[in-house]
């Protein structure tokens, strides 16, 4: 009894070993890898196409197992938290948290990438070029250092205004260039009830994560530059809003809004009336970002065919200066940051930077994006572009891919040039092509990216998230406040936010720019 | 020799019922772990705290953080707001569901009575998430069911601003968070009228007491007890505020109103990283809340009410 004890025991230790013995034996190194897990129905991250794409043709040649470790897209931030907290994070990371990374930098848990990329990572450092790779350097007392790699973004565009091109014929007018002529539209628009009895003119819903981020076009155009210097630029980096002038453009939406010409909701963040709303044509102008009125997820345009006969969207810059430059912010050309954490051992680093290295070669990237032909696709056009890209939900579950996710080092499709990756993008709104690319070309007008910092601002640290709840509550007050309360109340909620922290944070942004510590440049210089 | 008798008498009691008291053990390791434990944590509400060096890793700073937060401007306005708020609550909240009980304990129809009953407890099993949606439906100007109703029936001219007057905004919650709780709290207090001595009632009738005569006189102070616990614990609870309930039924229009404890450290703590000040504001929470729940208990004491310990 006792002897076959022992037998089973043992053998159940031999059986436990073996696989761990055979592993061993096939790589020498196991490179864990975040996947961001988006809950996609007959997608699983630890068993894909692209997983075993990367195995075949990065992992087996050189060694290396490849895992991924799946984070829930929606949480990346905690999961990515508690795993650095607790040691166990993967080799290569990726997330959308910048500021939070930031912080992680300067206490010390991310490792720096320099040496690697130079030895190990040359396509790659190609691919992403010096443009993109600055928003990853910071300097953290011993000069900048490259600590994480930002995904490259093929459209920096943000936003576009949406106009309806059919209520403009029914009122004979031209699309509005300034705010006067905008004005004019939404008057006409509501004496006309041209979207029935509820009528919403001018559609506008609160987004409170970033309050003034819906009307950086429209304060931009009012901003008096004469007043300003590029150092000014830099200081209020973010807080627009304080700088003069800008204040008009909200004046403007004050005024509509005491005319009854905006969403009576403003300021409750109703966004699923707003959407319902939208759809059942009750809108006549909006913001919102420059492909969303044609985009697979929300289908404002295709539902809005469906409800209203001819109902049509077009893209239009109705804030345009009326005498001065008009320009449009952009996004940063980098996307997520990828990083490895310092606790990975410099070998698993090696072959990380060998595996983001590797997914920027061409082929790689190629099949990343796009999948197995035959499965996410069928046919290709003279430049090798997809034709018929298919909806994830449509493909067969083993070959389900996620572009960006699985490539985390490009946020967009790739394909060679800038020209051939926005004619690509247009692709993916069929129907709308030629609505989509126009309305990029109206973003696309005196485009300028953001000021950012290469040190960190420890104020936005300390009061970022206080200031950007005080920034809702000055826009929801002053937008709808009495005409005659305007000035006062702007001042009120201005002050609140100066005291609360904003005027540390102009300080300290105005201190980086004396040092140079920061990237990107003031549009008016001369 | 009588000590070494009881406490004979004592491990005798232990081995007798070993299994009821080994049950014990389950709700003891559960605050071992889940209150005890964490505690340690405390520590890092006096650290500049470095989440890579962990405790051990971190530079004590004394009181730096509870200072950075206290002059923190919106501290104090969500300080206030958590007391207006609890206060309201205690208020209206905390009779409700005694009327309610007393209510239900006098239907007579049982079927009616039990139907009611789960009808009453429904709304507390639904996520706040859920009753935030209905809250835009009812009270959202122009489309939300009330003011839809007012204004087609011309009874009032402009929207009434249930969502975005500060005011208002309080009613509002209030009234939510009322019929979402008070079914749910009548439980205790059904089970304390069902403990009631039968003869204590026939007593009263005999006597010629009517209805309201009889829940004044006898079922009202046969729950005194029960009330004065409770209002013990609620009172001890005036500090700590529910994340969801101001967070989902807030907006930005009433931030002045609705911003409280929970939603300010989850805003200057949580989501920008900063453990440590959450920790602290937490800490500050827990003391006073600690305080208050002394002072009312020993208030209750003195009126020679049995207070919780």
């Amino acid at each position: 009894m006792k002897k076959l004890l022992v037998l089973v025991l043992a053998l159940c230790m031999l059986l436990s070993v073996m696989p761990a013995l055979s592993l061993a034996e096939d790589y020498a190194i196991t490179l864990r890898v975040e996947m961001y897990d988006r809950s996609i129905a007959g997608f699983n991250v630890e068993d894909c196409w692209q997983l075993h794409y990367i195995q075949e043709n990065f992992g087996d040649p050189n060694g290396i197992k490849v895992e991924w470790v799946p984070a829930s897209r929606w949480s990346e931030g905690e999961v990515l938290s508690r795993w650095l907290q607790g040691g166990t994070a993967p080799d290569i990371c990726m997330t959308y948290g910048t500021d939070l990374l930031q912080q992680y930098i300067d206490q010390g848990g991310v490792r720096p990438l320099d040496e690697l990329l130079e030895e190990y990572g040359q396509d790659l450092t190609d691919f992403l070029g010096a443009s993109v790779l600055q928003y990853g350097q910071f300097d953290t007392g011993s000069g900048l250092q490259q600590y994480y790699l930002p995904a490259r973004r093929i459209i920096v565009a943000t936003q576009s205004m949406y106009i309806r091109e059919d209520w403009l014929e029914e009122l004979g007018m031209e699309v509005p260039e300034n705010v006067e002529e905008l004005h004019d539209y939404l008057l006409a628009a509501k004496d006309a009830n041209l979207g029935g009895e509820r009528t919403i003119p001018y559609s506008s819903d609160l987004y409170a994560a970033d309050p003034f981020y819906g009307w950086i076009y429209q304060m931009d155009s009012f901003i008096d530059y004469d007043q300003i210097t590029e150092e000014d630029w830099v200081a209020y980096a973010e807080m627009h809003y304080l700088l003069p002038g800008a204040k008009e453009a909200i004046r403007w939406m004050n005024t509509f809004y005491n005319e009854g010409l905006v969403t009576d909701y403003f300021g409750i963040g109703n966004s699923e009336q707003t959407d319902a709303d939208r759809v059942l044509g009750l809108d006549g102008f909006w913001v919102g970002n420059w492909d969303v009125a044609w985009r697979m997820e929300y289908m404002y345009q295709q539902e809005l065919s469906k409800n209203v006969e001819g109902g049509k969207w077009l893209a239009c810059d109705a804030f345009k200066a009326v005498d001065g430059p008009t320009l449009h912010e952009t996004y940063t050309a980098a996307g997520q940051a990828i990083f490895i954490p310092a606790t990975t051992d410099d070998e698993t680093a090696i072959a990380a930077i060998k595996y983001l290295n590797w997914m920027a070669s061409p082929e790689a990237l190629y099949a990343l994006q796009n999948g197995e032909m035959g499965h996410t696709y069928t046919t290709v056009d003279d430049n090798g572009i997809p034709t018929d890209l298919k909806n994830i939900a449509d493909v067969e579950d083993a070959y389900k891919i996620h572009a960006t996710d699985g490539a985390p080092i490009c946020n967009g499709y790739y394909y060679g040039s800038d020209e051939l990756n926005y004619a690509a993008s247009a692709n993916g709104y069929p129907g709308y092509t030629e609505e989509v690319a126009h309305s990029l070309v109206v973003s696309n007008t005196g485009a300028y990216e953001p000021i950012t910092f290469t040190r960190t601002i420890q104020s936005r640290v300390d009061y970022g998230t206080t200031i950007s709840s005080k920034e809702g509550e000055l826009l929801v007050q002053a937008v709808t406040c009495a005409p005659d309360a305007f000035d006062t109340v702007w001042d009120e909620y201005v002050n609140a936010i100066l005291t609360s922290g904003g005027q540390q944070i102009i300080d300290e942004q105005r201190e980086a720019y004396a040092e140079g510590a920061y990237r990107g440049f003031y549009p008016m210089a001369d | 020799m009588k000590d070494v008798r009881r406490q004979k008498s004592r491990l005798k009691f232990l081995l007798q019922d070993w299994r009821l008291y080994s049950m014990m053990l389950i709700p003891i390791v559960w605050y071992l772990v889940f209150c005890y434990k964490p505690m340690y944590g405390l520590i890092i509400a006096f650290q500049k705290y470095n989440i890579f060096g962990g405790i051990a890793g971190s530079d004590y700073i004394g009181f730096e953080n509870f200072r950075f937060v206290f002059e923190m401007r919106d501290f104090s306005i969500a300080l206030v707001n958590t007391l207006w708020l609890n206060f309201l609550d205690l208020i209206f909240g905390f009779p409700m569901p005694i009327i309610l009980a007393i209510m239900l304990n006098e239907m007579r129809l049982i079927k009616l009575k039990k139907m009611s009953q789960t009808m009453l407890y429904l709304p507390h099993f639904l996520s706040w998430v859920i009753i935030g949606g209905m809250v835009l439906e009812i009270f959202s100007p122009t489309t939300g069911l009330i003011n839809a109703t007012l204004l087609k029936t011309g009874l009032v001219s402009g929207n009434v601003p249930f969502l975005t007057d500060g005011h208002l905004w309080r009613f509002t919650y209030v009234l939510v968070g009322v019929w979402q709780s008070m079914g749910w709290g009548t439980i205790l207090y059904l089970a304390a009228i069902t403990g009631l001595d039968m003869n204590l009632f026939e007593a009263a009738q005999i006597d010629g007491a009517n209805k309201l005569q009889q829940i004044w006189h006898v079922t009202l102070p046969g729950i005194r007890s029960t009330i004065v616990v409770l209002l013990i614990m609620n009172i001890g609870r005036m500090m700590s505020i529910g994340f969801d309930r101001p967070y989902i039924i807030g907006n930005t229009l009433v931030q002045d109103y609705c911003d409280v404890i929970s939603t300010f450290v989850y805003r200057a703590g949580i989501i920008n990283g900063q453990v440590a000040r959450a920790t602290a504001i937490g800490m500050f929470q827990s003391v006073v809340g600690l305080v208050l729940i002394t002072i009312a208990n020993t208030v209750s004491r003195m009126f020679d009410e049995q207070g919780i310990w």
